[in-house]
């Protein structure tokens, strides 16, 4: 059966409108507000009282958030959190993909469901597990703690200083999985040939470690912990949830990315927090390219 | 120093047994091949060897000494992998003095050995280059390089020339034949490809099913071959195999094997004669065969001819002179019957 002649596609066209669905909707729900926050950055806008109510400031909100103090204890924040949680993943997770890659055969990929499952578990889910796991009087972690070191209950949720530590190992706990498996993948690139080489040359065990493993793997620890940077830098959910939205006493675990949702949501500083969100664009863009430095393979893959 | 017995050596995977029993001395300073088609177990003997895989039972001893348990490094050998395994992120000057490092020798004296070892394999201006900046070749001169500057009393090469393109693999063969006299140390050299081994090797071990089949210089391996195995594994074309016609043979292939074979011949079984001790005359004067393949290679021509009765082709290595042949063409074949090899029934070769 043929189509009417208005009912059918010319060759011509077909294309664009077949790739049209993904570029509609990346248009309204991407690039629109991309742009528009960008537009908002320079203005003063109070959502409620309309597009009317929108007041070119020029640099005013980036000035403003330049002195808020809350803005920078964010930051610092972000930055303890990212430094604490992001750090021991790659430390731990290098030395245990290692591990499992080298004793595990047949359970091996049981095993690395198990370290996965926490990354694809919802984030709501694993942060009331923890709020009830961290609870003061009642929970698992204390009476842990309490039985094994005799410590006295922790109020890991209640108190300024001890939200944090809470927050990053719940981060550690849910990525360490997911470096792990990015390090297993590359650990199988590795070829075998390069550690008969280097038991040939006499290397031992630590010596293949630090001369043919670590550097092989530099690539897969620069793509790692870009990644790390870029989710630590935008930290949100973790924090958001297991304090209520708040950030805790105190605004201990208030990241960034939360106080620029405060900002607009809480607060109706649209413009604000617009000016917010494109400074912690800029840092995560210039801590992409340090660490693009710092881990820069030598000699570059074979 | 660098002599290596093996004595009663088997190696099983398992319950597969890949290695059933070699015992084999390799002489000091001697360039020993191991050759055999793939699964043969050759190379799995160059890596019990070197260290790379344990011995199931029987005895190796370097210099002696029973270094079934010494670890690989301590054996006194240095490899050359196929792939070369030269370390990605390490120049050429590190790569080559990484066993040395290992060794605890100090930084200086490193250096001098590395430059030293370069300039004899002029490679010098490579030594601040990575591997992946090198042609294969190169890479080919450090493997062999990184293996001569530890001064080992063996060296083990596994296939080593395999990732060349054919002309830089004579250069290399040249250039690995040179090197071992100039250094004089032993060489056990693995390949797969039989020119390697004839070229090379001033003995050659043909390995067959995780035995050697025969062991012996190369010249006498292809003129004196032990078995039906090492004939036809040595030598291109292939021997050719003639069995011996029973009743029902045809009169050409009948014709065939009166004139290789003498007529006292009860336990001969089959017959060997190389391509190139089989003559093209005119169909009139010998044993009647068809061109079935004319390969005219500009120096030689090889001709594949059928006898009438004979299931395999023979193959003829004749001079230029028979370049006007084509397929379909009648001649006549004229065995060399003085230089044909005898087997009985088991494939051993009778004198």
């Amino acid at each position: 059966m043929r189509l009417p002649s208005f009912l059918r596609l010319s060759p011509r066209w077909a294309p664009y409108v077949f790739i049209s669905p993904f570029l509609i909707l990346f248009a309204i729900f991407g690039v629109f507000p991309l742009l528009f926050s960008l537009y908002l950055a320079f203005q003063s806008w109070e959502p409620t009282s309309g597009l009317q109510a929108m007041e070119y400031v020029g640099l005013g909100n980036f000035a403003f958030a330049l002195e808020d103090e809350w803005f920078w204890k964010s930051l610092k924040n972000t930055a303890w959190l990212a430094l604490a949680s992001g750090v021991p993943q790659h430390l731990v997770a290098i030395p245990l993909a290692v591990f499992i890659h080298n004793s595990f055969k047949r359970l091996r990929d049981g095993v690395i469901g198990a370290y996965f499952l926490p990354y694809i578990t919802s984030t709501v889910a694993i942060a009331i597990m923890f709020s009830s796991l961290f609870s003061k009087d009642f929970g698992l972690i204390n009476a842990g703690l309490h039985s094994l070191f005799g410590v006295e209950n922790v109020d890991w949720l209640g108190k300024a200083e001890n939200i944090k530590p809470a927050v990053a190992f719940i981060v550690f706990w849910r990525y360490l999985g997911f470096n792990v498996v990015l390090y297993l993948a590359a650990l199988q690139t590795i070829p075998k040939d390069l550690y008969e080489a280097a038991d040939m040359d006499g290397a031992g065990r630590w010596q293949q470690f630090f001369h043919i493993t670590l550097p092989s793997l530099k690539p897969m620890i620069l793509f790692g912990v870009m990644l790390s940077v870029i989710g630590g830098l935008q930290l949100f959910e973790e924090p958001f949830i297991l304090t209520g939205g708040k950030g805790g006493i105190d605004q201990s675990a208030m990241t960034s990315a939360m106080y620029l949702y405060r900002m607009a949501f809480d607060f109706n500083d649209f413009g604000g927090a617009s000016a917010m969100s494109w400074l912690l664009f800029a840092l995560v863009v210039l801590m992409t390219w340090l660490t693009n430095r710092a881990f820069r393979p030598r000699g570059g893959s074979v | 120093m660098g002599q290596v017995s093996l004595r009663g050596i088997h190696k099983t995977y398992g319950e597969v047994p890949v290695i059933n029993g070699v015992d084999l001395d390799v002489r000091e300073g001697e360039f020993l091949v191991f050759v055999g088609p793939s699964g043969c177990g050759k190379s799995t003997m160059l890596r019990m060897i070197a260290g790379l895989e344990s011995i199931t039972s029987g005895e190796l001893l370097i210099d002696g000494v029973r270094a079934n348990d010494i670890r690989a490094a301590d054996r006194g050998a240095a490899m050359v992998f196929q792939s070369y395994a030269l370390y990605p992120h390490m120049t050429v000057a590190e790569n080559m003095g990484f066993a040395l490092k290992m060794a605890g020798v100090s930084k200086a004296e490193r250096e001098e050995q590395v430059s030293r070892t370069a300039e004899a394999l002029r490679i010098s201006e490579l030594l601040k280059r990575f591997p992946k900046e090198l042609s294969g070749g190169q890479r080919q001169r450090v493997a062999i390089g990184r293996a001569i500057v530890r001064k080992p009393k063996v060296f083990l090469f596994d296939e080593p020339l395999s990732n060349l393109d054919a002309a830089l693999r004579v250069d290399m063969r040249i250039e690995l034949s040179r090197l071992h006299k100039e250094l004089g140390t032993t060489m056990i050299y693995v390949t797969h490809d039989q020119v390697e081994a004839m070229t090379m090797g001033s003995r050659i071990a043909v390995f067959n099913q995780g035995r050697i089949e025969q062991l012996g210089s190369p010249m006498e391996l292809y003129n004196k071959p032990a078995t039906e195995f090492v004939a036809a594994f040595l030598g291109t074309p292939r021997v050719n195999l003639v069995a011996r016609p029973n009743d029902a043979g045809s009169p050409s292939h009948r014709a065939f094997w009166q004139k290789l074979v003498p007529p006292e011949s009860a336990g001969i079984a089959r017959a060997g004669l190389r391509a190139e001790h089989v003559a093209i005359v005119t169909a009139a004067e010998g044993i009647p065969a068809t061109v079935v393949l004319a390969e005219h290679l500009g120096d030689a021509s090889v001709l594949h001819v059928r006898i009438d009765g004979l299931e395999d082709l023979i193959h003829a290595k004749t001079g230029a002179d028979q370049a006007h042949l084509v397929a379909g063409d009648c001649v006549g074949l004229r065995p060399a019957a003085e230089r044909a090899i005898y087997f009985d029934a088991t494939g051993r070769r009778i004198d």
